[in-house]
């Protein structure tokens, strides 16, 4: 029989980005607020300090700040007619866990998405007619506009330090900036990073083809900065130990060091750390839900925390995993194509090549974590026809260095043998000289790449894993093979003495090697219940006082970053409960 | 203890005084403004460890000396005392003074920044 708690305005499941964010905003505004975070608690002063946190056995191969699979994971499969496997290891992708979550450990790329994405379907289809969108692509628009979201972006750049160079003020585009983003109502709060050598190489190589390389805009702090709440950074050390890693400097914009901390001064609230929450309670009507029920991971000890409104903050796919296990909406089904929970997981894809320099030294030891030069004439730019290429979306290239560790960077050209003694003469000979181009594909949502629970493997609570059921598909192998193929033109005019070109992702995609943790959608938004699992304020359509918040909202995933959107739709969910919601408790979107 | 401090105290003066030649000129507000680079992982009110150590009484100190902080070994082997020289020395290129140093900052080159810095150091980190 589990402890029945006090009763709290609102519990929040996960303490990240947007557990942080939500905590903070509506303690402020009174509510009396628990989190359950199923890690323990982390700071920079005893976790991520120098000389500890420079160690890449502890944080990149055996994953500290990440998900134990241990204890649960996903079982994974390429399309419906295979079994499903648990994944044992993590590779592919690296959800956090402890408080701060993924926000710890990012490399701190913060990109604005825009109506390309949220009216994707309108814009392919009054451009391209109906028939160009492929009838199992199940994108749809997304119900907001970027509009409406821009406060939002600036006030999540603003409390995160983004460092970076705005393309476009206003409608006035601005020298060196990226000329192809969204109009933004003023430019980031940090001038850009430094640039290396390979991110110089590749901006001159990238003009001399006609395109537009900017520096890309990073949550690492360029300069010491005070931002808006007050929340103090360091300025960035470029010490190479970015991704995977807490910071060391406070240079990282990061939800342990900027809205955690705010709200935990705050009486109002609560965090409860190795909270694990396995279901979302629901009242007999269906209509409302009324907390949740958690595991002290500790102790095994079992708890109900009752509450007035119940906030999904965790990693993506951990919350569509709990509604699925709180039986909360339709499940979705691929053959019918009926339910919503579960639909439209995507991912990104990619491609890349790695140029050798005989003589050159590019010091890759040397880096924040958006140290690199990105063109986006082949993702935001609507003048790039995709019509001739046959597909949707699109991708980013870029090039620079980002945490190359020294276990894992160890760059040699195409059939140097990889092991022995040869091997480690490659390596010596070219860790120096070699630089990589790459680029960041989107992925749109397809019928049969989903979730839904798995009929065999549970996880350590007993509880059924969830499925994922992901592969590329055709419209992504378009984008790879344009994407290296333009890499590659790239690549060669810059006259490497040696190059690995880029090929693109064509094989059925694996859970090994790392690719991105961008996994996004699962519990859509939309204009409606029967499209969609949550409304533009990522409130439930089944149950009004629950919010899901993360990219599990993404009705598709983009080529860039998601971790912009995510915040800034986290701020905008905190406004419309604080300003609408807790007036008058209900639907804010009538169905 | 007493005598220890009051040691100290009398030591802090003679610093204060010392500097008085190199330091007694300068703008502690700008100087103020120079600790912000620092406030991420530094008090402002010299108490509490944070990041990095509180610097309340860190005139006069030895480096590394507090017993509630984890120093790296090489500040606490470094043998420096604090005094606005040694301070002005450290902070214009930590890792240069005192290599393996943990400190993740990269200095202070402008030599009118420093002074400035230290003259506010002074005043507030009694």
């Amino acid at each position: 029989m589990a402890n029945k708690m006090k009763e709290v305005d609102a519990v929040i499941v996960g303490l990240g980005w947007t557990g942080g964010i939500l905590a903070k905003e509506l303690t402020e505004a009174g509510l009396k607020v628990v989190a359950l975070e199923r890690g323990g608690m982390r700071s920079t002063a005893n976790d991520y300090s120098v000389p500890q946190v420079r160690d890449e056995l502890r944080y990149v191969q055996r994953h500290d700040l990440m998900q134990n699979t241990a204890k649960d994971t996903l079982t994974i499969r390429n399309n419906p007619s295979q079994e499903a496997l648990p994944m044992r290891r993590l590779g592919s992708f690296l959800p956090g866990e402890a408080v701060g979550g993924s926000g710890v450990h990012w490399s701190g790329h913060t990109w604005r998405w825009t109506d390309m994405e949220f009216k994707v379907r309108s814009l392919y289809e009054d451009r391209y007619g109906k028939d160009y969108i492929p009838a199992d692509m199940t994108i749809q628009d997304w119900g907001i506009t970027y509009a409406e979201l821009e406060p939002y972006y600036d006030k999540f750049e603003y409390m995160a330090g983004v460092s970076g160079k705005a393309g476009n003020i206003r409608g006035q585009i601005q020298p060196g900036g990226n000329p192809f983003e969204a109009p933004r109502a003023r430019d980031y709060p940090l001038p850009p990073l430094s640039t290396v050598l390979a991110s110089q190489m590749f901006s001159e190589a990238a003009k001399n083809h006609g395109y537009h390389p900017f520096p890309r805009p990073s949550a690492n702090a360029s300069r010491a900065y005070t931002n808006p709440d007050g929340a103090r950074f360091g300025a960035c050390q470029y010490c190479g130990f970015c991704q995977r890693f807490g910071c060391e400097a406070n240079a990282k914009g990061s939800p342990h060091i900027t809205v955690i901390p705010i709200a935990m001064r705050n009486p109002n609230f609560e965090l409860r750390t190795h909270a694990w929450v396995t279901k979302v309670l629901m009242d007999s009507s269906g209509k409302r839900v009324t907390g949740v029920t958690y595991t002290n991971v500790l102790n095994g000890e079992e708890f109900e925390q009752p509450a007035a409104m119940v906030l999904l903050c965790a990693y993506a796919i951990n919350n569509v995993h709990l509604m699925l296990l709180s039986g909360i909406g339709q499940p979705y089904d691929p053959v019918t194509q009926k339910g919503i929970i579960g639909k439209n997981y995507c991912y990104q894809t990619g491609a890349g090549a790695n140029l050798f320099f005989e003589g050159r030294n590019f010091n890759p030891f040397i880096s924040a974590g958006g140290t690199n030069a990105t063109i986006d004439d082949f993702n935001l730019n609507w003048d790039f026809d995709r019509g001739k290429h046959g597909f949707v979306g699109g991708y980013t290239i870029g090039s620079g260095f980002n945490s190359a560790l020294p276990i894992g960077y160890r760059p040699v050209p195409r059939g140097t043998p990889s092991w022995g003694k040869e091997w480690k003469a490659a390596t010596a000979k070219w860790y120096q000289t070699a630089m990589n181009i790459g680029s960041s594909g989107s992925v749109m949502a397809n019928r049969y790449n989903y979730y839904d629970l798995d009929p065999t493997y549970r996880n350590a609570f007993g509880l059924p894993l969830m499925r994922m059921t992901f592969d590329y598909k055709e419209n992504e192998h378009k984008i790879g093979r344009h994407a290296a193929e333009l890499i590659n033109d790239i690549a060669k005019s810059m006259n490497p003495t040696t190059f690995t070109p880029a090929t693109a992702r064509t094989e059925p995609w694996t859970v090994v090697p790392y690719q991105s943790t961008h996994n996004t959608g699962g519990t859509i938004m939309g204009t409606n219940p029967k499209n969609s699992a949550v409304n533009k304020y990522l409130q439930s359509w089944d149950c009004h006082n629950l919010f899901l918040i993360g990219a599990n909202v993404f009705v598709h995933n983009a080529a860039n970053n998601p971790t912009g959107p995510v915040g800034a739709l986290a701020y905008w969910t905190a406004d419309a409960i604080k300003n609408r919601y807790m007036k008058n408790p209900g639907p804010l979107v009538s169905a | 203890m007493m005598r220890r401090l009051q040691f100290f105290g009398t030591l802090v003066a003679a610093f204060v005084l010392a500097a008085g030649m190199a330091h007694a000129q300068g703008d502690p507000k700008h100087g103020e403004k120079v600790f912000e680079k620092c406030r991420a992982c530094h008090a402002a009110d010299g108490a509490a460890n944070e990041v990095g150590p509180g610097l309340g009484g860190v005139f006069g100190r030895r480096a590394g000396e507090r017993d509630d902080f984890r120093y790296s070994p090489a500040l606490k082997r470094s043998g420096i005392t604090w005094t606005p020289q040694t301070m002005n020395d450290f902070i214009a290129d930590p890792q240069k003074m005192v290599p393996a140093n943990r400190m993740p900052f990269d200095g202070l080159p402008d030599a009118r920044d420093r002074n400035d810095l230290i003259i506010y150091m002074l005043q507030v980190f009694k």
